[in-house]
């Protein structure tokens, strides 16, 4: 079908507006219209059109839903996310024997964390009431079935341990040393789950920019935790442990390691965690718990006693805020992957 | 009990939209809002929470006022029903950690009501955005393959609505032999662009509710190769594995490399 | 349904849908079947798949466009030059159904020597009276047939519904014939004559159609008739709502008998009715001109039943029994009080004094001359023409009573219409007081529909009605009771027509409910002695032994608690069994045309009736429609009358001649041929007839707040305005904006319009104009789509903007009323406004006072220019 667009320019919106006018006049004088007049805004208005260059696909509407996780969930990832690590870390810190207001801050991170999860999920469900059907059955093939059971062991044991330690004189004595020891442990084992599973959680599903990181994200999820653990255990006073320090620095590395592979890849797929808002949040979180949190520490440990523990203050707190700034972020990319049709589609990327 | 399925051929649809309707009322679903999107005839724009049966209107390019379906000619104005795919392999019905969504004995995928608590992890598991939680009630929805209306030994709603057969209920297998047919009937009529849409060859393994339509699939947003997600799983949780083992064993290093505290 | 009645005897469509799929191609013009009526529209798709060609012709590209093979856009309102060229194409090289045509029509008739065509007389048939406005038909009957002196057998004021003028020139049976179709004066030649200017050529520059395209088409269609191969055409309101709406579908009857599509299977012209019972409501009439079982409604002067039947009665023919179907509908409403001395109370019978259509009426309303005025299930401020004029007349009302089951646009037209918002009307000043009174919806009161293809089904009670909502009946039977009270208390001769009255139908339940079927039972007809039902109409006499409400439905109640209506036990491809279809229930009318003359079928494949020697009696597939018993060969006496005066191989029984009507010697008042004219409204000259624009009898109304655009194109509104129907929403809207379901659909009001349009009148997709006519201004949503298509019209290039009309001021979603840019004019048979083909502007931007200041001044200068155009012409 043939159209006089062509005889018509194309006008920025301040000129079009004139013309607009200069039309309705003549309109209002004559009742008669002598084209040309401005192109259709839009035009080729949206079609879902065989052939007609727009497309192909249907009106440009997402395939696929966004994800309707309310804000509570990139909050667990990040809380569930530091108690395992620190349920981790209590648990080797006690065995190796390392002082022990480090292993109770451990365990009260772990604990703490551990009790703030289930209200954070139970909050962004749709019926908050029917929370305990997480528990109905036990599903392998669902990360989200998998979680909660995890969760339902990691949180009694890092209580427990944390109750076990500070109210000792509660135990029989054969008890007081064996007891913490089991359910530490069992805190340990879920807890290194808790600092994983979630990158499956969003790995695992139809959204482009999450399954295609899929390989990345447990070890993201990992090395976020663990940093923001060391982080909050710095800011509890523990700012010269070097044990700490090692950890710290190696969370950061992979972190950098990880940033780098997503900045190197060209695969649309990626885009949402470079470009856009969430882009920026994905990147300052990246930045903060990576090369910055690196540069810090590395500094503490050359700098004097002092500077020293500034440096690694600074340091926790970038890991801790990266932590949190990541996990919204890469929730933020998801909403803005599932909007975009054009990978489920497999439609060339935008000019 | 036999396998049920839908075959949606667009080559019959004629826009009317009683299969929506019909759907909404039988299932006593609230409306989506009034709001007119520009798009051709199509103002519920998509499936969702509050829409279970969706007609499209794909307006084509007319090239030559001697229109309609004429053979030789491209299609210039295609409607086609979408509904729930009712997958093979469902990324909804695998990810429903509280076991709500169910395959149910004519093998539809059906969200029982009593169990779902709205985690809205199928919502993410749906290689074709079809599944919604809805906001007001909380809990997720899409279509049941009126799983009453067959338990009761009748055909869907939908189907029983359409005036022009577009929509075919009926055994799976006769409805995927059927479409074959209809394939080489329209090709012979000189309509060679239709297409069967049943996506046997991906992780999805086929579709009970697939679709026969002109022109490339991707018009009706269709994807050409959808993934069911639990194809993720195995990198997924090695990693996972990986990760953890480093965080422990890390730990340890760190704790157990004579790293002992300064101050002593 | 004039347009079918004169040309096959009665107003249906002539056929059924399911028959649809039996047809080789169908062509589907001034309708868009697939949206407005989907159901039935399974059969045209059964067919397509079974290898018929569907045709769509329609300006724009709809959804039936879109399931048909073809679609060919035409000018609005150029429909006559379409069909005339298909009737043209047949004609020229004798391409016609010869074996059909020569004995079934009237194609070899000889015309009166005093005939003189449109060719003629520049587009006027002789007979046309300027002083009067009006055509006086003498010089179209047959010759030798005697006229039936001053009137022809036409009336001053009545519309043209009454049945169908079959007859009133009664003795056409006095007539000569040429069966060669050689005689210069013979219809046939006439015919030919008349359309011979009616080329492919001519389609491609009146109505944009490209030469080419036409052609393919025509082929297609001719070539789908014959003794092998029929042919169907549907049509609804975009061909009806025209001034020349009765005469495009002559056109469709002209073409259909050439091709002897009439009276078999997959063949027939499918008039696609509106409303769930439409049909119904002009088979039992709520129209003023004429009674039940299209008996006309007798004329101021016509005193006994006497005048009356010399007036309508035909000699000869099924309408000869005209005298025992009036004798029985009084005995039916006036009981033992009507006598044959007091000639059955004829006289108690309401007479028509004038123009009393809705636009008629209406007009008076606007002129203070009417009080009062019940609306029930309808929405005139909504769905009526020039609605701006409407609901400012209901302003002048003392009441109106509104029966509806949601509050209408025309129930608040005193409180939230735009003129109440544009300052035109103030409430505080309006007095008329409005009543709403619930009224029950179909599925809350028992009673029948009759379809589009005349099946009557009847429906029972599936809940009760909620709260003060009643039926139909029950408002009546209770209203009619109160009014009979008050007439008895005062028996002055203006009450005894009232007090003759038989009202005497028992209620039941705690609703005090009347008793349909007690009503069911009264239309079909009883004995007066026994009150036994009777059997048929057959039955019926005109001697008072019987009374009939309306002898159509005759049958409907064969036997006590027999209701034919309400039985589903289908048998056959034309479900016989489900419901009862009038006549007789004959599903396909004239069957008998389905065989040769000989009696035996056309073709094995298009068999449908036929005579059996063997019983010596008609059978077949349906119902015949014809006497069972009359063998082929029958062939009636000099001085036979009535149905013995047909012969037997004469199909179409209601006509006096017994033939289906190509040409139409009397019942039309525009003609006994159809001629091209433009809409009453058009940019564009009568390309055939420069000297006549538009239809000569049609009448424009032409008024302050009634004005038109001048004639032979109107800078000021350049392009051709349509309007149409989504699937999604009914009509007026009362019935969906009201529900989320549907109103979510469609939630507001777009315009159609071409990319060139969109662009070159600077209309942006999806934002705002304003579509102005000279009655009105309005706003709405741009849908910028390839579905319309420019044409070149007469070497210039034309858009269409298209409206679909549902939305109003109430509901879950609104929208400005398209029917304020309508004008309030009248085809002159059927006196139906024209709201397919006018002319507007369309401008960017939502209205503004400065487009309604704009609209007023062109409404002055619309007046103007008319009243100028008119001195020019006398
Ligand atoms: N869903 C739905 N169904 C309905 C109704 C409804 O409101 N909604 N209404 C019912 C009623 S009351 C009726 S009367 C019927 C009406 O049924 P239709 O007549 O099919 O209804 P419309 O859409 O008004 O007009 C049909 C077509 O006429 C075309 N047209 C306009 N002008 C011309 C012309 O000059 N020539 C030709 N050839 N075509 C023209 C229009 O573009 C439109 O596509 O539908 C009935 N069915
Ligand atoms: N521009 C334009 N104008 C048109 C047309 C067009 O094509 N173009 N088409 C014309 C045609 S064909 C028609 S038929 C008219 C239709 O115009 P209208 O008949 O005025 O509009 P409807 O909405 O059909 O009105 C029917 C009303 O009856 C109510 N109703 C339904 N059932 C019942 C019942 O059982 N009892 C009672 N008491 N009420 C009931 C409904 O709620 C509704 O409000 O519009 C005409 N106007
Ligand atoms: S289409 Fe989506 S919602 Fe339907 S079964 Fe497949 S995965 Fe589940
Ligand atoms: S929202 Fe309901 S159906 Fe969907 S996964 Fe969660 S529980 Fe299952
Ligand atoms: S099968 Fe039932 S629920 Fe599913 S779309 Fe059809 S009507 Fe709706
Ligand atoms: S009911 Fe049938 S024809 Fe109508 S829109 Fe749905 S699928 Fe198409
Ligand atoms: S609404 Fe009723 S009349 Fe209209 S198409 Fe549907 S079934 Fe037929
Ligand atoms: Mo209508």
């Amino acid at each position: 079908m043939k159209t006089d667009d062509e005889k018509i320019p194309r006008l920025p919106d301040a000129a079009s507006e004139e013309r607009l006018l200069a039309l309705r006049e003549e309109a209002a004088r004559s009742g008669a219209v002598a084209g040309p007049g401005i192109w259709p805004a839009g035009a080729p208005f949206p079609q879902a059109a065989i052939g007609t260059g727009a497309g192909p696909d249907y009106y440009g509407l997402p395939v696929l839903k966004k994800p309707q996780w309310t804000w509570e969930v990139p909050v667990y990832f990040f809380v569930g996310g530091a108690a395992g690590a620190a349920a981790v870390i209590a648990a080797v810190a006690g065995w190796a024997g390392a002082e022990k207001s480090l292993v109770r801050d451990a365990r009260k991170i772990a604990a703490a964390g551990a009790m703030l999860s289930p209200p954070l999920l139970i909050a962004d469900l749709g019926r908050p009431s029917r929370f305990y059907n997480m528990l109905r059955v036990f599903k392998p093939q669902s990360v989200m079935s998998m979680g909660a059971w995890t969760l339902s062991f990691f949180g009694p044991s890092s209580v427990a341990t944390l109750v076990f330690e500070l109210r000792h004189d509660l135990l029989p004595r054969f008890l007081r040393r064996a007891l913490p020891a089991v359910t530490g442990s069992v805190a340990a084992a879920t807890g290194t789950v808790m600092a994983t599973y979630t990158g499956v959680l969003v790995g695992a599903t139809v959204v482009p920019a999450w399954n295609q990181n899929v390989r990345i994200l447990p070890i993201h999820f990992a090395a976020s935790g663990l940093g923001s653990a060391v982080g909050m255990l710095e800011l509890m006073g523990h700012d010269d442990n070097r044990p700490l320090l090692a950890l710290g620095i190696s969370a950061a590395l992979v972190e950098c390691a990880i940033g780098a592979s997503i900045e190197r890849s060209a695969h649309p797929a990626d885009e949402p965690l470079k470009h856009g808002g969430s882009g920026w949040v994905v990147r300052m979180g990246g930045i903060l718990s990576g090369p910055i949190a690196f540069l810090l520490r590395a500094g503490s440990s050359v700098a004097g006693k002092k500077t020293g523990r500034r440096l690694r203050r600074a340091a926790a707190i970038c890991s801790v805020a990266g932590s949190l700034l990541s996990r919204a972020g890469w929730v933020a990319a998801g909403n803005a992957s599932a909007q975009d049709n054009r990978i489920p589609l497999a439609l060339p990327a935008k000019r | 009990m036999t396998t049920t399925g839908f075959l949606t051929d667009s080559t019959l649809c004629i826009g009317c939209k009683a299969c929506e309707v019909a759907c909404k009322e039988w299932n006593q679903i609230p409306g989506d809002g009034y709001a007119w999107s520009g798009m051709s005839y199509d103002n519920t724009r998509a499936l969702g929470a509050t829409t279970w049966r969706h007609v499209q209107f794909v307006e084509g390019k007319f090239t030559s006022r001697f229109g309609g379906s004429a053979p030789g000619q491209p299609p210039a104005w295609e409607f086609s029903s979408d509904v729930c795919k009712h997958c093979e392999n469902a990324g909804c019905l695998e990810a429903c950690p509280t076991g709500a969504i169910v395959r149910t004995e004519f093998g539809g995928v059906f969200v029982q009501p009593d169990v779902c608590n709205g985690c809205s992890y199928c919502v993410v598991s749906c290689p074709f955005g079809v599944v919604e939680k809805d906001l007001e009630d909380g809990r997720a929805f899409k279509c049941t393959f009126c799983y009453d209306r067959q338990k009761a030994g009748m055909e869907t709603a939908c189907a029983k609505a359409c005036p022009t057969e577009s929509i075919q209920f009926g055994k799976l297998d006769d409805l995927r032999d059927r479409a074959q047919v209809r394939v080489l009937e329209l090709e012979a009529r000189g309509i060679d662009d239709a297409r069967i849409y049943d996506p046997v060859d991906s992780s999805v393994g086929g579709i009970h509710a697939f679709f026969l339509v002109r022109g490339d699939p991707r018009i009706y947003n269709l994807p050409p190769n959808p993934e069911v997600p639990t194809i993720y799983l195995k990198p997924g949780w090695k990693s996972a594995a990986l990760g953890a083992g480093l965080l422990l064993l890390g730990t340890m290093a760190a704790f157990f490399s004579g790293g002992q505290p300064r101050s002593e | 349904m004039p347009g079918l009645g004169t040309s096959f005897g009665r107003g249906g469509a002539t056929t059924a849908q399911q028959d649809l799929a039996n047809s080789d191609a169908i062509l589907i013009m001034g309708s868009s079947m697939a949206e407005n009526h989907p159901v039935g529209f399974q059969w045209v798709m059964k067919a397509r798949e079974r290898g018929a060609k569907v045709i769509h012709v329609d300006p724009r590209f709809t959804r039936t466009s879109a399931a048909a093979n073809y679609w060919l856009p035409l000018r609005a309102g150029s429909d006559i030059v379409f069909l005339g060229a298909l009737i043209h194409h047949v004609v020229k090289d004798d391409r016609i159904f010869r074996e059909y045509v020569v004995p079934y029509t009237n194609a070899s008739t000889i015309l009166r020597p005093d005939f003189r065509d449109t060719e003629d007389l520049a587009g006027l048939f002789s007979g046309w009276d300027p002083g009067q406005g009006k055509y006086d038909p003498e010089s179209w009957l047959y010759r030798g047939s005697p006229s039936k002196g001053e009137k022809g057998g036409h009336q001053e004021s009545s519309g043209g519904h009454a049945k169908d003028r079959g007859g009133e020139a009664a003795q056409l049976q006095f007539h000569q014939n040429d069966p060669t179709l050689q005689n210069p004066r013979c219809v046939y030649q006439v015919l030919k004559k008349h359309f011979a200017r009616y080329t492919p050529e001519m389609v491609e520059r009146v109505c944009g159609i490209p030469v080419a395209q036409f052609l393919a088409v025509a082929e297609t269609f001719i070539s789908a008739s014959g003794p092998e191969k029929t042919a169907a055409i549907c049509y609804a309101v975009g061909w009806t709502q025209h001034s020349t709406g009765v005469q495009i579908i002559r056109s469709a009857a002209i073409l259909q008998l050439l091709l002897g599509n009439i009276g078999r299977p997959g063949g027939g012209i499918m008039a696609l009715r509106g409303h769930a019972s439409i049909q119904g409501s002009t088979d039992i009439p709520t129209l003023y001109d004429i009674l039940p079982g299209y008996l006309p409604m007798p004329d101021a002067g016509l005193n006994t039943t006497r005048e009356y039947l010399k007036m309508h009665r035909s000699e000869t023919g099924w309408w000869a029994n005209l005298d025992k179907y009036i004798v029985s509908l009084l005995k039916a409403y006036y009981g033992e009080a009507a006598t044959a001395n007091n000639d059955y109370g004829f006289g108690w019978l309401p007479r028509v004094t004038g123009d009393h259509s809705h636009l008629g009426y209406w007009l008076d309303m606007a002129d203070g001359k009417m009080e009062g005025l019940f609306v029930m299930g309808q929405n005139p401020a909504v769905g009526a023409p020039n609605s701006r004029l409407e609901r400012k007349a209901l302003a002048k009302l003392k009441w109106l009573v509104v029966r509806d089951m949601v509050e209408t646009e025309t129930a608040s037209f005193w409180s939230d219409s735009p003129e109440v918002k544009r300052g035109e009307l103030r409430p505080e000043d309006i007095a008329t007081e409005v009543f709403m009174m619930p009224a029950a919806g179909h599925v809350e009161k028992a009673g029948t529909f009759t379809n589009t293809q005349r099946l009557l089904q009847f429906h029972e009670k599936a809940i009760e009605p909620p709260g003060d909502a009643r039926s139909e009946s029950w408002f009546m039977v209770h209203l009619g009771r109160r009014l009979k009270a008050k007439a008895a208390a005062q028996p002055s001769p203006k009450n005894s027509a009232l007090n003759a009255l038989t009202w005497d139908y028992p209620t039941e339940g705690d609703l005090a409910e009347p008793r349909v079927l007690d009503v069911v039972r009264e239309i079909n007809g009883t004995t007066t002695a026994d009150g036994r039902p009777v059997s048929g109409f057959a039955d019926l006499k005109a001697d008072g032994s019987t009374a009939c409400g309306c002898w159509i439905y005759s049958g409907v109640y064969p036997a006590e608690g027999r209701n034919r209506a309400s039985e589903r036990q289908p048998q056959g491809e034309y479900g016989h069994g489900w419901g009862f279809a009038w006549p007789a229930d004959r599903r396909i009318l004239y069957n008998r045309a389905s065989a040769k003359p000989d009696g035996a079928p056309w073709s094995e494949r298009k068999k449908l009736v036929w005579w059996d020697e063997a019983t010596q009696q008609w059978t077949g597939n349906d119902t015949p429609d014809f006497t069972k018993g009359k063998a082929p060969g029958y062939k009636p006496q000099a001085n036979a009358g009535g149905d013995d005066a047909i012969a037997g191989d004469q199909p179409f029984i209601m006509h006096p001649d017994g033939v289906g009507w190509i040409w139409v010697a009397s019942g039309l008042k525009d003609g006994p041929l159809p001629t091209h004219y433009e809409p009453l409204e058009s940019p564009f000259t009568n390309a055939l007839y420069p000297w006549q624009g538009t239809n000569p009898a049609a009448e424009k109304k032409e008024r302050a707040g009634n004005a038109y655009a001048r004639e032979h194109g109107d800078p000021r509104f350049p392009h051709v305005l349509t309007t149409y129907r989504l699937t999604e929403h009914h009509t007026a809207g009362g019935m969906s904006r009201q529900l989320p379901h549907l109103a979510e659909l469609q939630p507001e009001l777009f315009c159609e319009v071409s990319p060139q349009l969109g662009s070159s009148a600077g209309l942006t997709h999806g934002e705002w104009a304003t579509i102005v006519t000279p009655r009105g201004a309005i706003e709405a949503r741009v849908m910028v789509t390839s579905r319309m298509q420019d044409l070149e019209i007469l070497g210039t290039t034309m858009h269409h903007v298209g409206l679909p009309y549902h939305f109003g001021y109430k509901g879950l979603v609104r929208g400005d009323v398209v029917n304020d840019l309508l004008a309030i004019s009248e085809e002159p048979n059927v006196r139906i406004m024209e709201s397919k083909a006018l002319v507007c502007n369309v401008v960017p931007g939502r209205v503004a006072s400065r487009a309604v200041a704009q609209l007023d001044a062109a409404a002055q200068a619309g007046s103007q220019a008319a009243a100028e155009m008119d001195e020019a012409r006398s």
